[in-house]
């Protein structure tokens, strides 16, 4: 679903965020990538929906390489993937309901559609009962289960997720987690970019492990260490 | 297709709601800029109805009185062309009573009185000179001579009603054109600078877009209807503008003693409406341009 090929990126003239990473993770899978702040996470994601391109090397998303896609198809390779943030992102003048239609309405879905799409992923994250709420009236978990609700609403192929447990308690974190990994069950593939050990360490997934924007570490099943 | 179109007309209008402030001031100076476009356009055909007989080089109108034989023509004509050296026969043009009449009928647009004396019967016809040589004293003793043709009813000269006049509507229309261009610049920066604004509001909503996979266009587009918007609003305020002015020009000018020739700078109305048509379209397209360049330059948010 997702392959690297010895990625190189480079900010300025001489940062280097990502050297030679190489990895493959196909259909379904469940991965962390973990490091201290600044190891490189981040920019993988980044990527992963081209926010950014990569100095050398090339990014395959489901069997296209993603580089040599041009700039008006990028908003198509988007529709297939879900992003989630430690920061949730969500917009504070609208309501929770209007939040994940939003992300609906601007890929031109027809209003029927969204009607009847919204209220499903709504009930899978646990907010029916508050979808006309706004998100200053929820509590930090539930915001971000707003923003899982939005990222997954269009059923994308694979799920990003930057330190989306970051803000929160480790219950709270908990109940997030669980969400990804029903997510996942359904078949989406989840690349979710963590410093949290204990969230790692309870989910025993694969872990590929950065340091300086390196990858040191490509385990199944790992732990944080 | 339609939830698009919806999305589109309610971002642009709330986000019109949201900057009133700089809104109204790209709005005005939208306006301002196109109403001296336009006051332009009409000074200038006021000119132009003016110096219409003198249209192409015209230097010398010799007149010829309207019960004159074909005879008499013919003898002017052929004594026109009898000085090649002086006159330029290629360029020596006869009006017709029928010509002179609709061309008379320009002159004398604002002067219904003197327009009324005449008819396609009695109007004198006329030959257009436009002289080889570039001096006035010998164009001037040529005019003397025609004079005495028989069947010449004047001859008038370009330098002696109208010099000053052309020179005049030259100047006016360069400093007036070169005026409301900066104005129009100051309008696309207003107006760009009105959208970046917008935008950099909205940067979030932005991001969001572009994360779940908005295209380009669908982000950009309520933008860039905005600026037009604003574009056409300012042009439909400057033709509201042209109009009062318009009017207060043609009751101006038709006050004026008849005969005077002041009376024919009065601008048809038909002109007006396609110079107000031209502003309507000059300002969506000054809104269109402020908003595409600022929707592009800064949509990497």
């Amino acid at each position: 679903m997702i392959r690297l090929e010895n990625v190189t990126k480079i900010y300025g003239a001489d940062t280097v965020a990502v050297r030679d990473a190489s990895f493959d993770i196909p259909k379904s899978q469940f991965v962390f990538l973990v490091g201290p702040s600044g190891s490189g996470k981040s920019t993988l994601l980044r990527l992963i929906n081209r926010q950014e391109q990569p100095e050398r090397g090339d990014v395959w998303v489901a069997g296209r390489n993603i580089n040599e896609l041009s700039a008006s198809r990028v908003p198509f390779l988007r529709r297939s993937m879900g992003n989630v943030f430690q920061d949730y992102k969500l917009l504070l003048n609208k309501t929770v309901f209007e939040n994940v239609a939003f992300a609906l309405e601007v890929i031109g879905k027809p209003r029927h559609a969204i009607a009847r799409q919204v209220p499903i992923v709504l009930e899978l994250v646990g907010l029916a009962d508050k979808q006309d709420r706004f998100p200053d009236q929820l509590s930090g978990g539930e915001q971000q289960r707003v923003s899982i609700a939005r990222a997954f609403v269009n059923r994308p192929l694979i799920m990003l997720a930057d330190e989306p447990t970051g803000n929160l308690d480790p219950t709270t974190g908990e109940g997030i987690m669980g969400l990804l990994d029903e997510i996942n069950q359904t078949g989406t593939t989840v690349v979710m970019a963590t410093h949290d050990h204990r969230v790692v360490n309870t989910m025993r997934r694969r872990v590929i492990q950065l340091d300086r924007g390196v990858i040191v570490r490509d385990q199944e099943r790992g732990v944080y260490e | 297709m339609f939830s698009r179109i919806g999305y589109a007309l309610r971002e642009t209008w709330e986000s019109f709601r949201r900057n009133l402030t700089l809104t109204a001031a790209a709005v005005l100076t939208s306006a301002v800029s196109l109403l001296l476009v336009g006051s332009t356009f009409l000074v200038q055909r006021a000119f132009e109805n003016l110096l219409v007989q003198w249209r192409g080089d015209v230097e010398m109108i010799v007149f010829v009185r309207s019960d004159a034989s074909a005879e008499q023509i013919a003898l002017i004509d052929s004594v026109l062309r009898a000085s090649p050296t002086i006159i330029d026969v290629e360029k020596l043009r006869y009006l017709n009573k029928t010509e002179s009449y609709e061309e008379a009928k320009r002159i004398f647009a604002g002067d219904p009185v003197t327009l009324g004396l005449l008819t396609p019967e009695t109007i004198p016809t006329q030959f257009k000179v436009v002289p080889l040589s570039d001096d006035p004293i010998l164009v001037r003793s040529l005019s003397d001579q025609y004079r005495t043709l028989p069947g010449v009813e004047a001859v008038a000269l370009a330098e002696d009603e109208f010099e000053v006049i052309s020179t005049l509507s030259n100047f006016i229309r360069v400093v007036t054109l070169v005026t409301s261009l900066v104005l129009l610049l100051v309008a696309v920066g207003l107006i760009w600078n009105t959208i970046r604004t917008a935008m950099f509001a909205r940067r979030r909503e932005i991001e969001v877009m572009k994360l779940v996979g908005a295209t380009n266009w669908f982000i950009r587009v309520p933008f860039m209807l905005e600026g037009l918007l604003q574009g056409l609003i300012g042009g439909v305020i400057s033709c509201g503008g042209l109009w009062v002015l318009n009017s207060a020009w043609t009751s101006g000018v038709t006050s004026f003693k008849p005969g005077t020739g002041i009376s024919s700078l009065v601008v048809p109305d038909s002109y007006l409406t396609s110079v107000m048509l031209l502003l309507l379209a000059i300002g969506a397209l000054v809104g269109a341009v402020g908003s595409a360049i600022a929707a592009t330059r800064f949509l990497d948010v």
